[in-house]
């Protein structure tokens, strides 16, 4: 006796398998079929522009906090 | 149409066995890991202080080694059957590896517990990091080996059935999952050479009284070269199923088969020689190793950014396919109501974050503000506590109804139980590298000192604590939501079809790409060299520093010999 919603089945790439729910299924609202050509993966470019520009403002931010003022750790 | 455990019934119930072991210790460690937080942040005590290190002792070896290494044993080999499409050369081998494997862990777990209960007068108190000078009962360390021995086995199996498979398709690409299995297997023979070393030769030993004494550099440093592999062997479990499995829970296809393969020969090369950044304040190791060390280590960031890109495009191609729009707003037509899926997404972003962290502790002069203090779990508890333990989990959802032929119990449980994970993390491990940055020390039960206080630049010490208290408390939750979800999805009717468990091709698949991608013989070997490379004069020191058992003597007097002739060769 499962709680769940009805959601539709996988997007259409086999049509054997019934419909119905099924976890790990995107639902069934395919627009189009990308191929590799056709796809030019720009919010990925976004994405990881975004990530390098919070990794650059922590590590900017943690210069002030960390070794702005402070003596050289010295190694050796 | 026919799920998993209708096509290979007698694997399927080897990989239910493994899950089952794994998520036992997945319970047991997520009570200890709530004891210990709510114990060192004062809110609930309710051990001594002194049975702290038991109790996180118990945490570290049952989470980072038993949930997630028998997760894997489970995951590969469903992986290496569904994707050669075989059964395993003998079943009988799979239960083997799978009893030594499991009555290791339960040797390990007896003397890590017992340390609770003096009576016993059996302890094995020495951390997850189980290195001399601390030292354990026999039994723990025993345990350990035939654990370790049972994996190896275990690749044995997988390798087995390779060879079977590759007898019949002489010419074929070796297909993605398998290839991630087999190397994946490779670097952990590789790399868990040093612990074998460390634990059959010399803590065995010493834990029974055969030998005095050991030299602790030298179990540090062997445990360490296996103690950098490990967290990739724990990763790339996680890897396979943002590779694998996300794309298509996204409605997309993975973007590119042949760079997944680079990123696991990159893993297999570098796993290893990078295992001294974790001793970077070990004196008896000279800087110029440590500056080897941290220099591969940068190299190894290269993979984990490769798949940060591979796994983004290829989710980005679902959203695409499925209507997405623009250069952010595509995230939105993403299946985040499915708890696989979420689960894995907000894995990948914690990783993201784990990632910074990360490279703060493999920098060798910003490591020195950072070791040893709470940032360190900060930073682990976002790799391997969310990155691997939330994709598992999320991943256990799509994988379990194809192990039991039963549908999931409550699609929408879930789906609140891997948010709540994310978000109990989020509190956690925040405060965590906050505190870390005060200098608020790690593994201590008690970090609160008479006439001194930490104090914090923004915010305050207490609401830290706060953070980090009810941080663990939500995860706990999450765990227990976890176990009460797969368990009643095991009790279920069996159904037709529980899960949609198809495989889509990679939208750039192997063919056509470099055929030496598959030499795994050629990759090895290389990875043997750098190993050869960056170990073989710090051990060497090492052991002539110290001793090979730790008696001081000049033993053997290899460096000196290697720098008279570098001095005549100069």
């Amino acid at each position: 006796m499962a709680i769940e919603t009805e959601t539709d089945s996988s997007s259409g790439r086999d049509p054997e398998r019934p419909k119905g729910y099924v976890v790990g299924s995107a639902p069934a609202d395919a627009e189009r079929e990308l191929s590799h050509d056709e796809f030019d993966p720009v919010g990925t470019l976004t994405v990881i522009l975004v990530y390098f520009l919070i990794l650059v403002g922590m590590w900017v931010f943690m210069y002030f906090v960390e070794f702005l003022g402070n003596e050289l750790t010295v190694v050796g | 149409m026919a799920t998993y455990v209708d096509r290979y019934p007698d694997e399927a119930g080897v990989v239910k066995a493994t899950f089952a072991v794994a998520f036992a210790a997945l319970g047991v460690g997520a009570l200890f890991g709530l004891v210990q937080a709510l114990h060192r942040t004062g809110y609930l005590r309710v051990i001594d202080s002194t049975d702290y290190y038991t109790v996180l002792t118990g945490h570290g070896v049952l989470l980072a080694l038993v949930f997630t290494i028998f997760f894997l044993l489970g995951l590969f080999t469903w992986a290496i059957t569904r994707s050669l499409e075989r059964p395993l050369p003998n079943i009988k081998l799979t239960w083997a590896w799978f009893g030594l494997t499991t009555t290791g862990a339960v040797f390990a777990a007896v003397a890590i517990v017992a340390g609770l209960f003096p009576s016993l007068d059996m302890s094995a108190d020495v951390l997850y990091t189980f290195y001399a000078p601390l030292q354990a009962h026999p039994l723990f360390y025993v345990g350990l080996a035939m654990f370790i021995i049972g994996t190896w086995i275990a690749g044995v199996d997988w390798f087995l059935a390779y060879r079977e498979w590759r007898a019949d398709n002489p010419d074929e690409r070796i297909p993605l999952q398998a290839f991630m299995v087999l190397t994946t297997t490779l670097m952990w023979y590789l790399s868990t050479l040093g612990v074998a070393v460390s634990v059959v030769v010399f803590l065995i030993p010493w834990s029974l009284g055969f030998i005095d004494t050991v030299n602790p550099l030298l179990t540090r440093t062997l445990f360490w070269y296996f103690g950098h592999p490990v967290v990739y062997f724990w990763l790339m479990p996680a890897y396979m199923m943002w590779y694998t499995v996300l794309p298509k829970l996204a409605g997309g296809r993975l973007f590119s088969d042949p760079l997944a393969r680079v990123v696991f020969v990159l893993f297999l090369l570098l796993s290893t020689p990078v295992g001294i950044h974790h001793q970077y304040l070990d004196p008896g190791i000279a800087e110029g190793f440590k500056f080897i060390a941290m220099t591969n280590t940068m190299f190894l960031l290269l993979p984990s950014l490769l798949t940060a890109f591979t796994v983004v495009a290829s989710m980005e191609h679902g959203a695409r396919q499925r209507g997405g729009e623009g250069y952010l707003s595509w995230l939105g037509a993403l299946p985040w109501r499915d708890p696989a899926f979420t689960g894995m997404a907000l894995a990948g972003i914690m990783f993201a974050a784990g990632g910074f962290s990360g490279m703060i502790n493999a920098g060798m002069n910003i490591n020195y503000l950072v070791h040893n203090t709470l940032w360190v779990p900060g930073h682990f508890h976002l790799t391997v506590g969310t990155a691997v333990a939330l994709t598992m989990m999320a991943g256990s959802y799509w994988l379990v109804p194809q192990l039991t032929g039963r549908r999931l119990y409550s699609r929408p449980i879930a789906l609140f139980q891997v948010v709540l994970w994310f978000v109990g993390m989020v509190f956690m491990s925040n405060a965590m590298h906050r505190a870390g940055l005060l200098g608020i020390p790690r593994r201590t039960a008690e970090p609160q000192y008479q006439s001194f206080d930490f104090s914090a630049t923004v915010g305050s010490v207490s609401e830290l604590r706060i953070q980090m208290a009810v941080g663990a408390t939500l995860l706990f939750v999450s765990v227990v939501l976890f176990l009460f979800n797969v368990l009643l999805s095991a009790i279920e009717d069996p159904i037709e079809m529980p899960v949609d468990d198809s495989l889509p091709a990679p939208l750039s698949g192997a063919d056509g790409s470099p055929v030496v991608l598959d030499n795994l013989r050629l990759w090895t070997a290389i990875a043997v060299v750098l190993v050869v490379l960056a170990y073989s004069l710090p051990l060497a020191s090492i052991v002539t520093d110290g001793g090979l058992f730790g008696e001081s003597g000049a033993f053997p007097v290899f460096v000196d010999a290697v720098y008279r002739v570098a001095g005549v060769v100069a």
